[in-house]
Parts: structure tokens; C-alpha cells; sequence
């Protein structure tokens, strides 16, 4: 379909022992270990920051306050619960917040890489240039909304987070996660159909 | 164009599709720079170790001593000292007895919170308007630095001036001016401030805003985060302070002036 293929660097699946290790040795101070989890979690921080700010500059800089904000808020981590979630939370909260303070318009500039030449597709001509169409209709749409509508679309359909991790990452029950996701979706719909936002 | 709305298995494979092709940033070395950000000194104060995920504590200890102080305010014949209460936006100005100050060992050159950057920088990155005093007897800052508030919630920016002609070089911290800016809040931030006897306080107008002109001794601020945590911090320089609130930001501005040219300084603020 595309010469780009998705990098899954950070599965939490098989190391949540590690990564409790690594939260109780930086709880007592080693920065060390915290570099590490730092070092594990770098590209999906950077992404979901790159989500909410729409450019690359300011979303590594929202991921390194909000590791550092994170560093210092370890006290208040519940241990044993899965770190990448809980550092998510923190993550948007920081990015989200910036986008505010800054007084940002309300459209960010969010971008795809787009192929280079038709030779490393396996799509037909038209088979790709419809798909390069709805990718253009979906990212515009998306770049008109709610930061938080752009987080939960974000975490389902890029970043392949579970129900579990996105009721975390969120801060809401898991049961509500659905419905967060198809109202979000309803008002992605809209906005592509040209029609107007509604608040649930 | 695409009349027909997109069927839900074609919106959600190209959902899937921008996902792995945003041109997402690439960082490799963040473990390193925030590594880096750790070590820096958060502050020059000894409670800054409170502040650390090891001693959660840290807001007690300082709720522990605003109580003492606060007491000894009530004692009688240091009451009337204590009934000056002043309130600048979020901002709370007790007077109370004269404040042990730690032992007087003139330092060189004090630390300031946060990491070194540039004035640029600051504006660009700060989470609130950052202004500094176009003033031709400062020129531009020596040292900027950006660093977090107690809270973690916002931005600390802090402009130093080294030595200027006509300002004395502060005993304390080596420098002669000194300005302190971060976004205060009316109702969630209380920003108390125990002064000394030795402490004169003026309710001043600053750019059409209230502010408060403090004259004398070393001064401690008390301020409280909005989950009412209380926190303290010190005016580093131990001299002259104009402190004034202006859309939303609390300015701070050091220097062994008189309020006149305080004043003068801080209506060239841009």
C-alpha cells in the first residue's frame, strides 16, 4: 500500500515488569532508570504531543516537559499501574495546555508524508490517487478539531492503544471510552461533511 | 471529489492510513536532554530537596511554617504589624515579626531556577507573554532562564542583569537586577509574603494595574498551588521590589532603586 510501514516502538506487551522496576528505582531517585523510560517512550510522547500541537518543534518540547513534569510527579503514581498510559495523560495535559496558553488558532498543521514516486505503491494510479483524496478530506477534517476529539481518533486509529490503556491514558471509566470514540468519530464525519460541530 | 460519504471501513482504513504517514518528529536523544533538565538546580534554596518525589511532604513542612509565622503574628504587640494585609490578584502580602534569613555568607553569584536560555526563547516558549524592561540603563538581560513554578503547572522566566551603572550589585546574589515572571491566577494562586519589621509596603499603580513597592530586609513569599499546597520562595536579591500583576502575569522586579525609577523601569516593560 505504501513504502511507509508503521514502527511499533513501543508495545508495552512483555515488559511491564521492567517498567515497574525502572518506575520504583526512579521514585528513589535514579535518573538513571528514568532516562530509560524516557528513552523507551521518546517516539509515542512525541507523537501524541504531535497530535494536539500540529508541528514537529513544539510537540518534542511538550515531550520533554512533560517528562520532566512526569519525573516529578512519580510520588503521586500508583504503583503497579502501567507507566505509558499515565505518562500519555501527562503528555496531552502539557500539550493541550500550551495550545491554549499560546492562544493557537483553532485549525493545526498537521501533515502526512506523502510517496515519493508511484513505483513504491501497490495501488493502481486511481486506486491511489483515491486514497491520497480521503486522506486529504480525513487530515483536513481533523486538523478543524477539538484537541480532545483529535486525541481519542489519535489513540485508536494511530497509535493502536487498547480499550484498557486509552480509559487510562484518558482518565475516564473503560466503559466510556466507545462512546467518547464514536462521538468523535460523529463529529469527524461532520466536519468532513461540511456540516457543524455539536458539542455531546 | 468523493460525493458519497466514506463507508465506515473506508474512514477507518484511512484513519489508519494517516496515522502511520503524520510527519510525526523523530527525537532520539530526549533521555539525555531530560536527564539534563533533572540536574539543574530547580532553585539555590535548601527546601528544593522537599520538593523531590522522595519527600512529598514538602507542602506540610511549609503549611508548618506559615502557621508558626502566622501565630507569632498574633502575638500581641506585633498584631498591628501583622493587620497590613494587602491583596494583589491571587497575590497575599502579610506583614508579620522579622524572618530568620539564612546566615548572611555574601555568595558571588546565586543560582536561578531553571535552564539557561535566551530572551527569544523564552518568548517563544513560555506558556504566557513574556515582557522585558526596555529601559536603556538595563540594555538587555545578561541571562534568561526558564524553569518550572513549584506547582509544575507553569513557566518561571527570569531575567538577570549582572551589573549595571548606578544599580549596586546585590550582596546576595551577585547581581543588580533582577526580574521574576510567572502566570499568577485571581482565585486558584494565593501568593502570601512575610516581611520583616524592617519591610515598608506601598500599594503603587504599575501600567495602570495594582502593584506593591517593598522597601528593607530579605523578604519570603508564601503562595499556595491550586490543591492548596503552600510553597515558599525568597526574593533573591534582598533589596528593593516592585511586584505587579499585568494581564494575567505576575512581574517581579529586583533592584536596590528608588520606587521612582522602579517604576520607570517597569513602565518600559514590552
Amino acid at each position: 500500500m505504501s513504502g511507509v510501514k508503521r514502527v511499533r516502538t513501543d508495545s508495552v506487551e512483555g515488559r511491564p515488569t521492567e517498567d515497574a522496576v525502572l518506575v520504583e528505582r526512579s521514585r528513589n531517585g535514579d535518573q538513571d532508570a528514568y532516562a530509560e523510560l524516557v528513552t523507551r517512550y521518546q517516539a509515542i510522547a512525541a507523537r501524541t504531543a504531535y497530535v494536539i500541537t500540529g508541528t514537529a518543534a513544539d510537540a518534542e518540547d511538550v515531550a520533554q516537559d512533560a517528562f520532566v513534569k512526569a519525573y516529578y510527579a512519580l510520588d503521586r503514581f500508583r504503583a503497579g499501574a502501567p507507566f505509558r498510559p499515565w505518562l500519555l495523560r501527562i503528555v496531552a495535559n502539557e500539550a493541550i495546555n500550551r495550545r491554549k496558553a499560546a492562544g493557537r488558532r483553532p485549525t493545526v498543521g498537521l501533515s502526512v508524508v506523502e510517496d515519493r514516486a508511484s513505483g513504491d505503491t501497490a495501488l493502481s494510479p486511481e486506486a491511489s490517487a483515491l486514497a491520497r483524496e480521503r486522506r486529504e478530506i480525513v487530515l483536513d477534517a481533523l486538523r478543524q478539531m477539538r484537541e480532545e476529539d483529535r486525541l481519542v481518533i489519535a489513540y485508536r486509529y494511530f497509535f493502536d492503544l487498547s480499550e484498557v490503556e486509552m480509559a487510562e491514558a484518558l482518565g475516564v471509566a473503560r466503559g466510556t471510552v466507545k462512546s467518547r470514540l464514536s462521538r468523535a468519530i460523529a463529529r469527524l464525519r461532520a466536519v468532513m461533511e461540511g456540516g457543524q460541530l455539536h458539542d455531546a | 471529489m468523493t460525493r458519497e460519504p466514506m463507508r465506515e471501513h473506508e474512514l477507518e482504513a484511512t484513519l489508519t492510513d494517516i496515522g502511520e504517514r503524520l510527519a510525526y518528529p523523530h527525537p532520539t536523544r530526549l533521555g539525555d536532554a531530560v536527564r539534563a533538565r533533572l540536574r539543574e538546580p530547580r532553585a539555590g534554596h535548601w527546601w528544593d530537596g522537599l520538593r523531590s518525589p522522595r519527600y512529598a511532604f514538602g507542602p506540610a513542612v511549609a503549611t508548618l511554617v506559615l502557621i508558626v509565622v502566622v501565630s507569632l503574628a498574633a502575638v500581641p504587640g506585633v498584631r498591628a504589624a501583622a493587620d497590613e494585609f494587602l491583596r494583589l490578584r491571587g497575590i497575599d502580602i502579610f506583614r508579620a515579626p522579622a524572618i530568620a534569613t539564612p546566615a548572611g555568607t555574601a555568595v558571588p553569584r546565586a543560582t536561578f531556577a531553571g535552564g539557561l536560555t535566551t530572551l527569544d526563547e523564552a518568548r517563544r516558549r513560555a506558556d504566557f507573554t513574556v515582557r522585558a524592561p526596555a529601559d536603556p540603563r538595563l540594555g538587555s538581560p545578561d541571562e534568561v532562564y526558564r524553569g518550572f513554578s513549584a506547582t509544575g503547572k507553569g513557566d518561571v522566566i527570569t531575567l538577570v542583569y549582572a551589573a549595571r551603572a548606578g544599580i549596586p550589585v546585590s550582596r546576595e546574589a551577585g547581581v543588580s537586577v533582577l526580574v521574576v515572571e510567572f502566570r499568577g491566577r485571581i482565585d486558584e494562586t494565593l501568593f502570601g509574603k512575610v516581611a520583616g519589621e524592617g519591610t515598608r509596603i506601598q500599594e503603587v499603580t504599575v501600567n495602570g494595574g495594582r502593584g506593591f513597592w517593598i522597601e528593607g530586609e530579605p523578604h519570603l513569599f508564601f503562595y499556595r498551588d491550586e490543591a492548596g499546597n503552600v510553597w515558599s520562595d525568597t526574593l533573591r536579591l534582598a533589596g528593593n521590589t516592585l511586584l505587579w500583576e499585568q494581564g494575567g502575569v505576575t512581574f517581579r522586579l529586583e533592584a536596590q532603586v528608588t520606587r521612582e525609577d522602579a517604576l520607570r523601569i517597569a513602565t518600559s516593560f514590552r
